[in-house]
């Protein structure tokens, strides 16, 4: 295990310090007083464990592949976005966008998350342990968002496919968004994933999916359309 | 006697008027095509300007013997490898799903032939499409459909697009015929759907947010490659310096002139402004921030030929984005299969068809029998044919200006035929020596 040391330092040296230590093959690195600055280990493409002693700015573990990384704090906006594989998970809260248009892998919230959170997700999960804003899935394409809490208005708006699973209140559906019985496999799965991070829940998890009436534009429903686009 | 003329057209009730109507009446909702502005109200133009090349004030250069350098770099102010092109022409953005593989592939071969780049587009990298360029510039667009960390690195710049001039403000779009499995998978999409893409990009929203978004981008590809912003000719003045400000090297403009694959069609007629003036207020804007010059400005829309290049260089563009004059070279509306232009309903030269998926010269389709009427190597022939000519056309007009860099054209070297186009550009119109000019033009100084 090797630190990287932050204070006094810019982005582009912690993030160059970083990726030094991954090419000289060290499997743990741990990031020392984040202060919340932008954009730390980007684009990282390795499967390293990668630890930040506090909270980060916008789009920690942006564009990554391959890691696992903690942040043992709150992460700003666009935590872990465009991640092909990999797991980032978040000790405390997640602003806005949290794991938006992920590919792959897997996001853990250990709070709540702010707005847009899986926003154009294509694939992976999303683990929510606390509530979540507004428009959390929207226009979601593929992949798994699990919310503990509550979520806010506009869930799963405008959304292609995926689901959406919600153990508290949802505050209101979005466009097309609509209500199901999760399937017997819905519910093995949500029990060994989080199990795997372990997250206890004893809530009963609704389940969010596309109604589907957003993807032909010759469907005359007016009341739909007006809203979606 | 008869009192009324026995045929005689509104002019408010035009038979396009009525046309309209009674479409939408069917449809329920607003009428989506492709290519380009349809109105019929001519937009003010780089055709409203001419040339006023060296006679006894300035010396021409000897058009066979003097070089005229066509050489344009882009991206210097941050990138560690700028973009070096030999003209100053590039393939804009169009995507592998909007256009079939046949295009892709041909436009990346003939912009390699070319010296020059080509652009992905709103649907990720075609593999062929990265092996047969030399400069690659990688989209990273609001829809992030197949955006790949892995493929990000490979490209020779970045293009992050806010929006396009065929339809600022609004996302793109792709009907259910161009949804193939392959276009879906790569998108992550349900097959066969009516794609809708968003018009804001899921993890930023202003030009602060934009800041931190190209030091991400920087960071993804370690500060080697040109980070472009690309946006819709709207407020463009504005827009522009805070792209300069945000960190771009390189910002280009799209005016409302620009095409696309598919489109509202009352987007594509009357949102944003025409490319000529969308240049002006570029270069304005770029001169007021002290950054024109180390920030590079693309002019994309409508650019038909050289002529229409060069101009657009006087007027301060560092390079010329093409994308349906490409395609039209690769035989877009052209005279063949002219059964198949008569199934969609039009004809050739004016075909507006992209978005159906049914491309008669293989172009726009996703359809494996209507591809193979394009040829690869020789579309990208005509390409690169093409482009010569515009070059050529290009050198000959700064030839003729005196000028031994395509990109030392200016202003002066231009008039204004309509005092329309006097007043757009701040250059004096023909015969009076006078700027009729109000909003940012070239020449601020003398009009404010």
């Amino acid at each position: 295990m090797r630190q990287v040391e932050c204070a006094g330092k810019t982005t582009r040296e912690i993030n160059q310090e970083i990726r030094h230590l991954i090419m000289d093959g060290e499997q743990e690195i741990v990031v020392l007083r984040p202060q919340a600055r932008h954009n730390l280990g980007v684009a990282v493409l390795q499967p390293v464990k990668l630890v930040f002693e506090g909270s980060v700015g916008y789009y920690c573990a942006g564009l990554v592949d391959g890691p696992s990384v903690e942040i043992r704090g709150s992460a700003g906006w666009g935590v872990a976005e465009g991640m092909m594989s990999g797991t980032v998970i978040v000790e405390q809260n997640a602003g806005n966008s949290a794991a938006a248009s992920i590919r792959g892998g897997t996001v853990v919230i250990r709070g709540s998350a702010g707005a847009r959170a899986g926003i154009a997700m294509k694939g992976g999960t999303l683990i929510i342990q606390g509530d979540c804003g507004y428009m959390v899935g929207f226009m979601m394409q593929k992949g798994t968002i699990i919310i503990c809490g509550d979520a806010g208005e506009a869930l799963g708006d405008s959304m292609y496919e995926g689901r959406i699973f919600v153990g508290g209140s949802i505050a209101e559906l979005g466009n097309d968004a609509i209500t199901q019985e999760p399937t017997p496999e819905d519910h093995e799965f949500l029990t060994s994933v989080l199990t795997q991070y372990g997250i206890k829940s004893t809530h009963t998890f609704q389940k969010v999916v596309a109604g589907r009436r957003l993807w032909r534009f010759d469907k005359k429903e007016f009341d739909t359309w007006k809203e979606a686009l | 006697m008869r009192e009324e003329a026995v045929l005689q057209h509104s002019n408010i009730w035009r038979p396009e008027t009525i046309e309209d109507i009674q479409i939408k009446a069917e449809l329920g909702r607003y009428r989506i095509r492709g290519f380009s502005a349809l109105r019929s109200r001519q937009l003010p133009s780089f055709d409203d300007l001419t040339f006023i090349p060296c006679t006894l004030t300035r010396i021409p250069l000897e058009g066979y013997r003097e070089r005229c350098s066509t050489k344009t770099i882009l991206g210097t102010r941050f990138a560690k490898r700028p973009l070096e092109l030999d003209i100053p022409i590039m393939v804009t953005g169009m995507s592998y799903g909007a256009l079939s593989y046949n295009a892709k592939v041909a436009l990346a071969r003939a912009a390699t032939k070319a010296g020059t780049s080509t652009t992905t587009g709103d649907g990720g990298m075609l593999p062929a499409e990265r092996e047969n360029s030399r400069a690659l510039v990688y989209e990273v667009l609001p829809s992030r459909y197949g955006l790949n960390v892995h493929h990000l690195q490979m490209a020779n710049a970045i293009e992050l697009t806010v929006g396009q001039g065929a339809k600022p403000g609004t996302g793109g779009l792709l009907l259910e015929s161009k949804v193939s499995d392959e276009i879906a998978a790569m998108r992550d999409l349900p097959p066969g759907v009516d794609q809708r893409s968003p018009c804001r990009h899921p993890d930023w929203l202003g030009p602060d947010d934009m800041v931190l978004k190209i030091e991400e981008l920087r960071e993804a590809t370690d500060w080697q490659v040109p980070i472009f912003v690309k946006m819709g000719a709207s407020r463009v003045y504005d827009d522009v310096k805070l792209a300069a400000k945000a960190g771009a090297d390189v910002v280009v403009v799209d005016g409302m002139e620009g095409g696309t694959g598919a489109s509202p069609d009352i987007l594509l007629d009357h949102t944003g402004i025409p490319t000529l003036a969308a240049v002006c207020e570029a270069r304005a804007a770029l001169e007021d921030v002290k950054l024109y010059g180390e920030v590079q400005l693309i002019i994309a829309g409508g650019i038909r030929s050289g002529t229409d290049a060069a101009k657009a260089l006087a007027l301060g563009a560092d390079a010329i984005y093409v994308g349906t004059a490409a395609l039209i070279a690769l035989n877009c509306n052209k005279p063949m299969y002219v059964e198949d232009y008569h199934k969609l309903g039009t004809e050739p030269y004016a075909c507006h068809h992209c978005h159906t998926g049914r491309c008669p010269v293989g172009i726009t389709t996703q359809d494996r029998e209507l591809m193979k009427r394009l040829d690869i190597d020789e579309g990208a022939e005509r390409v690169v044919n093409f482009f010569h000519a515009m070059t050529l056309e290009i050198q000959m007009l700064a030839r003729a200006c005196g000028k031994v860099d395509v990109h030392d054209l200016e202003p002066e070297d231009l008039r204004a035929l309509t005092l329309e186009s006097s007043m757009i550009t701040g250059i004096p119109l023909v015969g009076t020596n006078v700027v009729f000019a109000g909003g940012p033009g070239w020449k601020k100084s003398t009009h404010r």
